[in-house]
């Protein structure tokens, strides 16, 4: 019971915490902000609040992540040359930096998971999930950083980083890894890492080659056409979107080993799997639907029409249908098992173009990520 | 259903087949990328512009009426469900469920379970003259079937928001023959009434171009391989058009300020757009969707680069066309575009790596000659930083689908053309080329008179070959020259031999303009040779210029257009309200799971019956259910 008021208590400070923060805000940074950043600002603290009250690592990668992104604000000084400079930013906290530990980290959880997954010792699962979740912290950092980092190169190129592909992927490894965190503790499925985690090393031997081969770390200022309170909202949903349909697919690859029985002893029983799987599927396809939704209002507004049949657009209709069909199958016609299981990862197939493809092959008004 | 499916299944293939294939690209484009052959059979089918093809609009229309009647059909059965409780089940029946528990009881008291239940969010019927005993029957989640109602009608509402916004009304007048799309270019009012869309068009997304300055009363509509005119109920005026910059150069925002006027009434406003700030007048919305050069008025040098013919002036705009005798040659240089800031990925000499950078205006246009062939040249007005050292650069191509081939002329000690022409018209001076070479062997050291001549008029003759056609033509003599037994490596030694010969010929022109004009500093100072060698190639480079005219801009009064788009979309309203619907729709159907829960107490028993049961059977329900069950058995005892 006294564990209970206490953890009341804590949630209370939590929220209080957060709102006094927001009040702070949009007291000093009224005259910067416009209704639409207001909302949104009061939007994101209701929301980290529910999300931190509901889940209480989350609160804990929260609280670090802020404390340890203002440590770096405060280290920067209002200046880039800090980051050569100051000790601590240049090994650990400055935006480049702390995506570099990200993507150290992430390769490494995965090596974990599989020590984990082989040897059944709950040492190393414990240790893969604790790796997971710092190197989601540092990514968080890494873009929260990064964001600042803008607005030292000048006020005006200032912007969220999640305007180009390199961005893009950051937040695409840190969303996947908090969506499996999150269902690792509710439904106790730690072996699942040892795969949802190799789509995200993926992604994190793309950013490498994207930094290292094409210096895509560079911040850009944002092209007219971007310039819109849209863009915080439409592209964070869409990487929930991607992000829940890359594990979903994950998830069916252990399946599909476990229906041919191929590390079956190591693996959660059939129906945990699937039911994962839809799980996964059914918040990707809520995101997907609000982001596509919501990036047809952002088009009337900017390209001059909901729709215009533009590449990508289309390809998310695609994508679209193709998760719409995977759930009519399963909620209405009662389909279970492997089709459903080759379906999503034929789905992550049909995602990747939809995500990647169409920025490497196919031209139109999305091009913002160019290879 | 499966009509559907198959219609859901060939839109997605169509819309497929659009991304791959670039839509509504100008036809001979596609006729040069397919042949003739099959350009005419895809053109029969639609493929260029998919999205508006009949058969395309036909698939939506299917669909609109196949999931249609799939809601007609499956509506009444959910909403009967909706309402109704099934409580005429029978012991057996409720005992065979997959969650039924049977427990017995010391006392039943109804009212503390329908409370209990109430709490819980479940719909009670209690029934209590049962034949079998005491039922309560309850449900909740009964949204997750309204669910399939929503998806189903927001894709209807969705499909037929669209619809109202394409351009169906177009292809039942073009059916019917009273439309028709316009082939040639013809000034507005030339073109008639088939070609003329009425301001009461239902929708339409259509774009105007204005130059500064410029009123337009009518939009355009590209249609096919044509266009059609928009009327629209007013006129715009484009006052002003500006592009901000970032301070390395790329574009920050594009601004029109307009001048709207409503042709009835005259009542105007002033309004300035910007991409993701448009403006909306009299149901049409206006965007800023491009801009371009809007006939920027240029002030030029035409140059000869292998003469030492003098340079002269010349005036032109960007879409004029100027007419010029140049080298006996009649040519007419169309001017297409130009370009007030362009950003190129540039290193300069203190750090590697490359940065944005904005290298300044440049234009594009084209060298015609009589035979009506052309060349197309685009021209940097400022040298630009290659490596540490700058260059006026200047690229030509044969046709749009190359990539430009530049020539590079270095910039002098002022960063100014003059130093390169200046040494390319001494090249061109038969004196100063004699006494350069005159002057080279009275510093060697041959010693007889014999060896002097021999090597005198060696040199003249590969000066010569090299002024008139530059090294290529050095190296066609040579080939000539050298006997063909001579081995690859005795060539490539007298290749450099001539190579350095032009080489100190060219510093010798140099060396004795520089005397000839001490107050005059313009050939690079620090450093010469590179300056003599760069030069020397460009002037080599110059032969494959095309005819060697160079255009120096010298100066410029930008005038720039915007390109306006201009959108009526009345299914805009119907397609956000479907898309609510179908937000709404997707969480009834995922997130709320349907329950039902029978309670039986048998007559004369004190037996309870509790079984549970939910249309999607999932893993979480077996532990919601013994949970459940073990609380109603806790209030019963």
């Amino acid at each position: 019971m006294l564990k209970n008021t206490q953890d009341k208590f804590i949630s209370y400070i939590f929220s209080l915490v957060l709102a006094s923060l927001t009040i702070f805000a949009l007291s000093k940074f009224n005259s910067f902000m416009d209704n639409y950043e207001i909302i949104i600002l009061i939007g994101s603290a209701i929301t980290f609040a529910w999300m931190g009250n509901v889940w209480l690592n989350f609160r804990t990668l929260f609280s670090f992540t802020f404390l340890l992104s203002f440590i770096s604000i405060y280290f920067y000084k209002g200046s880039l040359e800090q980051i050569e400079l100051n000790f601590f930013l240049k090994y650990f906290l400055s935006s480049q930096s702390a995506i570099m530990w990200m993507t150290a980290l992430f390769p490494l959880s995965l090596i974990t998971y599989w020590i984990y997954l082989l040897s059944k010792q709950d040492f190393y699962g414990n240790l893969a999930t604790k790796l997971t979740w710092i190197a989601t912290m540092m990514g968080f950092i890494g873009l929260l950083v990064r964001w600042y980092e803008s607005y030292l190169i000048s006020i005006d190129v200032g912007h969220i980083p999640v305007s180009n592909l390199y961005e893009v992927f950051v937040l695409f490894c840190i969303i996947t890894a908090l969506l499996y965190l999150h269902y690792e503790e509710k439904l106790e499925i730690k072996k699942l890492g040892a795969f949802v985690l190799i789509i995200i090393t993926a992604a994190v031997v793309f950013i490498l080659w994207y930094t290292f081969e094409k210096g895509a770390n560079q911040i850009q200022p944002l092209v007219p056409a971007l310039q819109s309170y849209w863009m915080k909202i439409h592209v964070p949903a869409n990487f929930i979107g991607y992000g829940a349909f890359a594990m979903a697919a994950m998830i069916s690859v252990a399946y599909l080993l476990k229906d041919k029985d191929i590390l079956s002893d190591h693996l959660p029983e059939l129906n945990i799997l699937d039911e994962m799987t839809y799980k996964a599927i059914s918040i990707g396809f809520i995101f997907f639907t609000i982001a596509t939704i919501l990036g047809a209002v952002w088009a009337a507004e900017a390209w001059g029409g909901y729709w215009s049949w533009d590449p990508k657009e289309t390809w998310a209709l695609i994508v679209w249908l193709n998760y719409a069909a995977w759930l009519h199958l399963r909620l209405i016609k009662g389909l279970r098992g492997t089709v459903l299981a080759w379906w999503s990862l034929v789905g992550l197939v049909v995602t990747t173009f939809a995500f990647l493809g169409v920025n490497l092959f196919l031209s139109g008004l999305h091009s913002y990520g160019e290879l | 259903m499966k009509f559907a499916i198959t219609m859901f299944s060939l839109l997605a293939v169509a819309s497929v087949i659009g991304t791959v294939l670039k839509q509504n690209e100008p036809y001979n484009n596609y006729i040069i990328k397919f042949g003739q052959f099959w350009f005419n059979i895809f053109e029969t089918v639609g493929l260029y512009n998919v999205y508006q093809a009949f058969w395309f609009l036909l698939i939506l229309i299917f669909l609109i009426l196949s999931t249609s009647l799939c809601i007609s059909r499956n509506t009444p059965k959910i909403l009967r469900d909706y309402k109704k409780f099934q409580d005429r089940l029978r012991v057996k029946s409720l005992l065979s469920f997959k969650h039924s528990y049977q427990f017995s009881i010391k006392k039943f008291n109804a009212k503390k379970i329908t409370e209990f239940l109430k709490s819980n969010n479940f719909k009670i019927k209690h029934k209590t003259n049962n034949e079998e005993g005491d039922l309560i029957v309850a449900k909740k989640g009964d949204l997750q079937k309204l669910g399939y109602i929503f998806t189903h009608l927001a894709i209807v509402i969705i499909s037929i928001g669209g619809l109202l916004d394409g351009n169906l009304v177009f292809k039942v007048q073009e059916l019917m023959g009273t439309k028709q799309i316009q082939l040639l270019d013809q000034e507005l009012s030339q073109i008639p009434l088939a070609g003329r869309m009425s301001e009461k068009n239902l929708s339409y997304r259509a774009s105007i171009l204005l130059s500064e300055g410029d009123t337009k009363t009518a939009a355009i509509l590209r249609a096919k391989e044509g266009y059609l005119v928009q009327e629209i109920p007013f006129s715009i005026t484009l006052k002003d058009f500006n592009i901000e910059h970032y301070a390395t150069g790329q574009p920050k925002s594009f601004k029109s300020d307009l001048l709207v006027r409503d042709k009835k009434t005259g009542e105007s406003i002033t309004k300035t757009i910007s991409v993701n700030k448009p403006l909306t007048y009299k149901g049409v919305t206006i965007y800023q969707a491009a801009f371009e050069d809007g006939g920027s008025k240029l002030d030029l040098l035409v140059w000869n680069l292998n003469s030492s013919t003098p340079s002269f002036q010349m005036k032109s705009e960007i879409f004029k066309n100027n007419k010029l005798t140049f080298e006996r040659q009649n040519l007419t240089l169309e001017f297409k575009d130009f370009r007030k800031f362009n950003i190129l990925e540039i290193s300069n000499n203190e750090e590697k790596k490359a940065k944005p950078t904005n290298v300044g205006p440049n234009f594009l246009y084209k060298v015609r000659n009589e035979s009506g062939q052309a060349k197309e040249y685009q021209t940097y007005q400022f040298p630009i930083a290659v490596d540490g050292n700058y260059f006026f650069m200047s690229g030509t191509r044969d046709s749009p689908q190359e990539e430009f081939k530049y020539l590079k002329v270095p910039a002098d000690q002022n960063l100014s053309l003059e130093g390169f022409m200046i040494f390319k018209s001494l090249l061109n001076n038969e004196q100063k080329v004699s006494e350069a070479i005159n002057k080279g062997l009275n510093e060697s050291a041959f010693q007889t008179n014999e060896k002097k001549e021999a090597f005198k008029s060696g040199t003249q003759n590969i000066i010569n070959s090299f002024i008139e056609g530059g090294y290529n033509s050095v190296v066609e003599k040579m080939d000539l020259n050298i006997p063909e037994k001579a081995s690859f490596l005795e060539k490539e030694k007298a290749v450099k031999t001539y190579i350095n010969i032009i080489y100190l010929v060219g510093q010798e022109l140099v060396k004795s303009y520089e005397a000839e004009n001490q107050n005059k500093i313009i050939f690079p100072t620090n450093n010469s040779p590179r300056f003599i060698q760069d030069a020397l190639t460009a002037y080599s480079d110059s032969f494959f210029y095309g005819v060697p005219l160079y255009l120096e801009l010298k100066d410029f009064k930008h005038v720039q257009a915007s390109g306006l788009q201009l959108t009526k979309s009345p299914g805009q309203i119907w397609v956000y309200l479907g898309s609510i619907l179908l937000v709404m729709g997707i969480f009834c159907m995922i997130y709320i799971q349907e329950i039902r829960l029978w309670i039986l107490v048998k007559n004369n028993s004190n037996s309870m019956i509790v079984s549970l049961a939910t249309n999607r059977d999932r893993m979480d329900f077996d532990q919601y259910a013994v949970e459940l069950q073990d609380k109603i058995k806790k209030i019963t005892n």
